[in-house]
This record gives C-alpha cells, structure tokens and sequence, in this order.
C-alpha cells in the first residue's frame, strides 16, 4: 500500500510537472503582453521597458526555472496586470467559485438524480424521453447562451434577479443554474445508467419478487447502490465547476477564479494564467489522487494489482 | 442598485445654489438670530454632494491605475486618474493644457525653465496642501511609460517656497508640457508623506489624491467605490458616491443598464448601441477617441511599385467610402479624417475634407498607367478592425485596386508593424498613442520613426527644425508645414477617428461625456449630475 501511494504522488508531481511545462512555454505562443499594456502606435522603447520590468527580456529557460523556483515556494509570481500576487488573488477569488460551484452542484444534484431515477423506472416513457431531451439540452445549449437567456429573460422583461455582479443570493441563482444545467444532464445520465445497471441486479428483482412495493424497492435498495458512481461523478465534476466556469463567470461578472482565468488571458497576463492553471490542475490531481487511494483502501486487487 | 433616496438628493445637488426658498428665508428672519445656527447646516446639507451613480466598466480595474507614477502608455488608466487624483496641469472641457493644481504655469523664453505656481486652495484627501515638495515627489517617482524622455530632457527641478516649483531642462524641448500635462502621469500629483508612510503597495491599497473623489474600497474584478472630496478646488461634486463595477460582457452591461442596475456602461457597440437608440430611458453617448484609422502604403518609396506613383495613392483616398463604412459600422460615430494627427492634438493642421469620388479614383489610376488596375498582394490588419478593412478592400476592388485581407491578431500585428515585417502591400494602421502633432510625425512620417517604413528628405529636414523651435507660433508653422507635406503626398490614406460608445441610464443628469475632446470616459467627474 505504502508504495502503492508513493508510486501515485509520484505521479501526481510529474503531472503537475508537464502541466507547469506545457502552460508555462503554450501562454507565451498567444503573443507579447507589453503590446497590450501600450496604446497601438507605441514607441519600441515604451514596449522594451515593460518587458525589462516583467522580465520577459530573459531567455526563456531562464524565465522557466525562476517560475519553477518560485513556484517551489509556494509563489505562483505577481500579475503584470493587477501588480499584485496570483497567490492573493486567486485565495481572493476561490471562496467566491467554491460558493457557486456548490450551489450549482447542489441544484445539478437535486435535477440529475431524481429526473435520472425517474427515467430509469419508465424506460421509454414520458420521463424517460423528457430526461433525454432535458440531457441533450444541456449537454449541447452553450453555458454563454443559457446565461443570456436567462438575464434577458430574468433581469430585463421580468425584473426578478439582478444581472449580474455578487454579494447576495439572488446574485447567485442565474449563474448557478447556468452552470449547473450542464453538469446536472450529466449527472441524470448517470443515475439513469446507474439505476438500470442496479434495478437489472438478481437482489432486485428478488425483492421485487418479495412483493415489496416498487417504491420501497427503488428508494431503499437501488437508488442507494445507484448513488456511488454519480456521486464519484459529482466530486470530480466539483472540481472541475471550481476551475472551469470560466464563460459563466464572464457573462454574470462573478467574481471567481474562472473569471480571473479569462482576464489572465485577456491580458495576456502570464503569471495569473499559469498560476489559475496550475492552481485547478492542483486541485483535480489531488482529488484524483484521493480517489485513488479510496479505491485502493476498499478493493485490495488494486492495490495488489499495481 | 441606485437608491431611491438618491433621485430625491440629486434635485438638491442640481440646484444647490437655489435650494434655499423665499420661504425658509422668510422663517429664518422671523425666528430670528436663534434660529441662524440652525439654518446654516441645511445649507451646508443642501450643497453637499448626495447620491449613488453606478458605472458597468468594460474591462477589470487594475490597482496600478491607483498610481499616477505607473501609468502607461494608454488612455485606460485615466479613467480613474480623473477621479482620485490631479494634475498640476491637464485637459478640461475646451483646453488641452488647463491650469489645474497648478494656479500658473510658463515657460522662460529660452525654452530651458518652466515655472510652476501651486493653487493655494489645492488639497489632498487627507486634507494636508499639494505643496511643491509633492510636486517634485510625484516626478522623480514617476516610472511610467514616459519616464525615460521626461529624465532625458529634464536636468533638475526646484523648489524655491512650498508653492513654487521650477523644471529647469538640459535643452529646449518643446513638447515638455505635453508630456508633463497628458501624455504621462509625471504631472498628477501624489501626497509624498503618505507615500512614504505606507509604500508604493500601500499605496495602491489606499490610494490618497488631490481628485474630486477619494477612494473607499475595491475589490479586484468586483468594483472601485469612491465618494465626493468636498474639499476639491475646482468644485464640490454633486453625486455623493461612484460605484465603479466591472461586467466584462457587452450584453451583460446593457441587460444591467436597462434594469437599472447601473446608470453609466462604457462601451456598447454595434447591434446593442442601436438597442440603446430604441429604448426609452437610455441615451447612447458616443465619443470620438484621438485613435486615428488609416491605410498606409510601404511600397510607396519603391519606383518599381505602383503605389510608388502618388496618383495611386491619391486614387485610394478617392476610393474609400468613410460615409458608408462608418454607417453601417458605427452608426455614423465614427468622425471621418483626412489626418493621421488626431484633431484634438496640439499643432494639429486642418486638411481639406476626405471626398468619395471613385469614378475620380479610376481616372487617376489610369493616369498612372494602371487603368485595368493590378494585384496589390496583401492587405494587413488589426484582426479586432478586419470589418474595416473588408469595406476598404471592397472599394479598392471597385476601382481595380485587388487586395487579399491578411487579419493578424492585435498584439501580433502592430508587433509585425513596427518590426517592417509588412513591406509589400498595404497597411491597415491606427494609433491611439499620446502626443502632439511633433510626436505623431516623430513615430509615423519621418525617417527612423518606429512605424515609418520609409521618409521624404523634405519632411525630414523639417523635423529637427522644429524641435529647435522654442517659438510656438513659428513651431505651428513647421508642423503645419510637414502635415501638409504628408497629404500632398498622400503618404497615408486616412480613414476616421474611431468612435467610442457609451450609453446613460435616466437618472443620469450631466454624464460628462465627450466634455474633454478625445477622451473615452467620463470627466470631469465633479460636474457629474443626477437628474431630478
């Protein structure tokens, strides 16, 4: 088990190595930062000496081990753009995305399982068809798309919820639906999938057979064993809503690390861009780190096989 | 959100000299004297500034725009200058160079001191005076964009008494007041004391200016709060406090606007600007930017090229339908130009005015020998303005100019610009950079300039000499002289000044909009009203 979990983090440190890799030398293909920090027409001294200031007049490897050295430090380096540390920003932005990405999760949660559940015992029927339609609405409507609507129709004919901006809850309703309805159709074709696995096991239909009523048998024995896989679903997809959420961000001015990650690039502002990255790149191979381990604690063949 | 109360306050702020009736004065005399204390705070309430106007701002705030001595190159930063701090002198509605904290300014006639006299009145938001130590403090501290030309030409800068300051230069520049008034922000003033009590970081956390409005809090990507200085020299301001809230998406902004979430949003373009035209209760505010457009041809000074013939390149300028372009474009905002120097600048000389006349262009192409016109290779633009450039490529097709749009993302291609990288075909340029009409000609027309692929000998010869100019008359005469050099020789085919558009709530009385030519945002902000 011990080197089971040595071998995993060691694969973890080279993940994040070629992601540091990759971000690091793929940010500065996008163009120089100093065009954007100058009106056009700007003299090549004025662009000389931004780049002098954010040390991009280096080569490059030399650029790449100072932002290793530092990111060993625990300092992901200071924006061009906001002049302060990416470190502070983002701990500054992070409360504002993990608030919505769990409000998105909680309402993608409470219409994926039970629309998927309801599918699941109508195969075919109205729930069903309705559950693959709500899916495929989802999986497909661009998350921009769904937040125009939504303020369009929310905020200019009815007037109920606010644009935009945050700070109380009616600021997060349009966005955390705008985000939950996509993780919220992969979440019901999960259960969906989950559900007809279990409902199909020889315990089922022993039940069944039992003469237990249907619901009873749907609650307490299937739903409970369906509900593992979509919530191992849910916490990696909660991850992922954290870093993601860029476009939903943008178009309801919230205040995340999404948002954050879209004005790095709009800025070309290569310290935030590599430090959002690395940052949820962090964050997706820990937890997956810690799936892993789970999974090896609870089913020893892993852990043996390996 | 706007409070409600604030729609009550802004008909007190509108008419704060007239707020006091007939009545109330005739109760006061009647009370008597005891009453007098009394009545004195209701006039002071009544001039206060009072009221809440909220902005949705295109593009996030950056805290390095808290700081006068960080500013770039571009015009971005002064949309919060404006507010929290000032200059000793910068632009005011109808004058390029006002007299702001400084009372008076002028300049020996060696051209080598420039005096400066600090306006008694002037104050920081901490209430302490700009003196003339701040004032020296600001310029040596300054490591904007233009830090380098400021220090090249500036050789001391004294402080004789505490309202007094005197810039002695090492040789006569006469663009010195350009660059201290606009076009850096060597001259916009911060207090030394507090700078050096809480650092340059400190400082940008809880900046402290001589503005109309003092900084409250900002929240990076959220907002900037700022609320009225009511000891600002120029004027108390009439709304209370500004809500600065950055929403990076156009439609976003206009949704905003138009449940009254916000009362000011800059930038709303094409499709949406036209909504903003047909819904009752909004005013779009368009201002023209000192960002000139224009077509440039690199092949001009090769005598095998065609554009080598300046009939050919007269034929472009005949050919390019500004007009429509700008209509179907910009709803007709833009302000079309047959200069590269925009308007507004300093030593700006009037050209006469850009004429649509293809039939004129296809005559004298044919003069040039090129009636059945020629393959012109490529036509290089700034990818965010390719819609421009298709509507120029097609009336250069009109007349049988053919050209193939090459759209290279910005950043790339004013890099490419400037490196000569586009030295075959054509060049949809532009330029939004500080400056006169010296600096304009510097960067874009004589020999060495950064973006001039090519010089004329006799614009060159008249560039130093009016550099040494200290005269500013005869100074305005060589400018004048090399601007009309550069139409004669329709080196370039200019376009418009582009045109920026904004849009205001009802509640917005006196938006301030397009008040101080060429500036993009609103200001001054202490003239800001709320409507009754």
């Amino acid at each position: 088990m011990k080197q089971y979990i040595i071998r995993r983090v060691g694969y973890c440190f080279l993940s994040l190595f070629l992601l540091s890799v990759t971000i690091f030398f793929f940010v500065r293909v996008t163009g120089d930062p100093a065009t954007l920090l100058v009106e056009p027409g700007a003299s090549d001294a004025d662009i000389a000496a931004i780049h002098h200031q954010f040390g991009l007049d280096r080569p490059l490897l030399v650029q790449y081990g100072l932002f290793m050295w530092s990111l060993a430090q625990g300092d992901l380096g200071q924006s061009f753009y906001y002049q302060v540390p990416v470190v502070q920003l983002y701990l500054d932005r992070l409360p504002n995305s993990l608030l919505l990405a769990s409000v998105a999760m909680g309402l993608s949660l409470l219409i994926g399982i039970p629309s998927g559940i309801l599918a699941s015992v109508q195969v075919g029927g109205f729930w069903d068809s309705a559950g693959k339609m709500f899916a495929l609405l989802g999986l497909s409507l661009p998350s921009f798309l769904v937040g125009l609507v939504l303020i369009l129709v929310f905020s200019v004919y009815l007037g109920w919820l606010p644009s935009s901006g945050s700070g109380t809850a009616l600021h997060l309703i349009m966005p955390a639906f705008a985000l939950g309805w996509y993780f919220a159709a992969s979440h019901m074709r999960m259960t969906r999938s989950s559900m007809l696995d279990v409902l199909g096991s020889e315990y089922i239909k022993l039940a069944k057979l039992k003469g237990l009523p249907q619901k009873l048998v749907i609650v307490k024995h299937a739903f409970k064993n369906a509900l593992i896989p979509v919530l191992t679903l849910a916490g990696v997809n909660l991850v992922i809503m954290v870093n993601v959420a860029v476009v939903v961000e943008t178009v309801f001015a919230w205040p995340g690390v999404g948002r954050l990650l879209f004005e790095g690039i709009s800025f070309r502002d290569f310290p935030v861009v590599q430090g959002t990255v690395i940052m949820g790149g962090a964050m997706i191979v820990i937890v997956n780190l810690l799936v892993d381990i789970l999974y090896a604690v609870i089913d020893p063949r892993i852990r043996l096989g390996s | 959100m706007s409070p409600s109360g604030s729609r009550k306050t802004a008909a007190d702020a509108a008419g704060a000299g007239s707020s006091i009736s007939r009545r109330d004065l005739l109760a006061a005399a009647a009370l008597g004297l005891a009453t007098a204390p009394a009545l004195a705070p209701t006039i002071a309430r009544a001039a206060a500034p009072q009221g809440q106007l909220t902005y949705g701002i295109h593009v996030s705030l950056a805290p390095t725009w808290f700081d006068p001595a960080e500013t770039q190159g571009i015009i971005t930063p002064y949309m919060v200058l404006y507010a929290l701090h000032d200059a000793m002198v910068k632009a005011l509605p109808g004058e390029l160079q006002a007299p702001c904290l400084a009372e008076k300014f002028s300049a020996s006639e060696d051209g080598l001191t420039h005096d400066f006299v600090i306006r008694s009145n002037a104050k920081f938001h901490d209430g302490s005076p700009v003196t003339a130590e701040d004032v020296k403090f600001s310029f040596e501290r300054y490591h904007g964009a233009a830090h380098d030309v400021l220090k090249k030409n500036v050789a001391a800068i004294e402080t004789p008494d505490p309202t007094h300051v005197r810039f002695k230069l090492k040789e006569p520049w006469p663009d010195f007041l350009t660059f201290y008034s606009s076009a850096s922000g060597a001259g916009w003033i911060v207090p030394k004391k507090y700078v050096e009590k809480v650092g340059d970081d400190g400082f940008k956390k809880a900046p402290v200016g001589a503005g109309p409005y003092k900084f409250v809090s900002f929240t990076p990507g959220q907002e900037l709060v700022l609320e009225a200085f009511e000891g600002y020299w120029r004027k108390t301001p009439a709304v209370k406090r500004l809500v600065m809230k950055v929403i990076p998406e156009e439609s976003t902004r206009l949704a905003a606007l138009k449940g009254g979430e916000i009362d000011i949003a800059y930038s709303i373009r094409g499709e949406l600007a036209e909504e903003v035209t047909h819904t009752t209760g909004l005013s779009l505010k368009p201002v023209v930017l000192q960002a000139p457009n224009w077509l440039y041809f690199p092949e001009q000074w090769d005598p095998k090229s065609p554009w080598h013939d300046v009939r050919v390149r007269q034929a472009v300028n005949f050919a390019i339908d500004r007009e429509g372009m700008n209509k179907a474009l910009f709803l007709g905002y833009c302000k079309t130009t047959n200069s590269i120097v925009p308007y507004t600048f300093a030593d700006y000389w009037q050209p006469p005015a850009a004429v649509y006349d293809p039939a004129k262009a296809q005559k004298l192409l044919a003069e040039a020998g090129h009636g059945g016109g020629f393959d012109a290779g490529l036509l290089y633009c700034d990818s965010s303005y390719s819609n421009m450039a298709e509507v120029s490529l097609n009336n250069l097709a009109a007349i049988g100019i053919r050209l193939k749009l090459q759209p290279i993302e910005r950043a790339g291609f004013f890099g490419g610009y400037a490196a000569k990288k586009y030295a075959k075909g054509v060049i949809q340029g532009a330029s939004a950079a500080f400056g006169n009409a010296a600096t304009r000609m510097e960067n874009f027309v004589v020999k060495g300039g950064s973006f001039a692929y090519g010089s004329y000998p006799d614009i060159d010869e008249l560039f130093p000499k009016q550099a040494d100019e200290m005269d500013p008359a005869k100074r305005a005469a060589i400018l004048t002289k090399m601007q009309q050099l550069v139409y004669e020789k329709s080196i370039y085919a200019p376009i418009w000044q582009l045109g920026f558009l904004n849009a205001v709530g009802p509640r917005v009385g006196e938006s301030s909009f397009d008040r101080i030519s060429g500036f993009a945002y609103t200001a001054p902000f202490e003239d800001l009203t709320i409507k009754a």
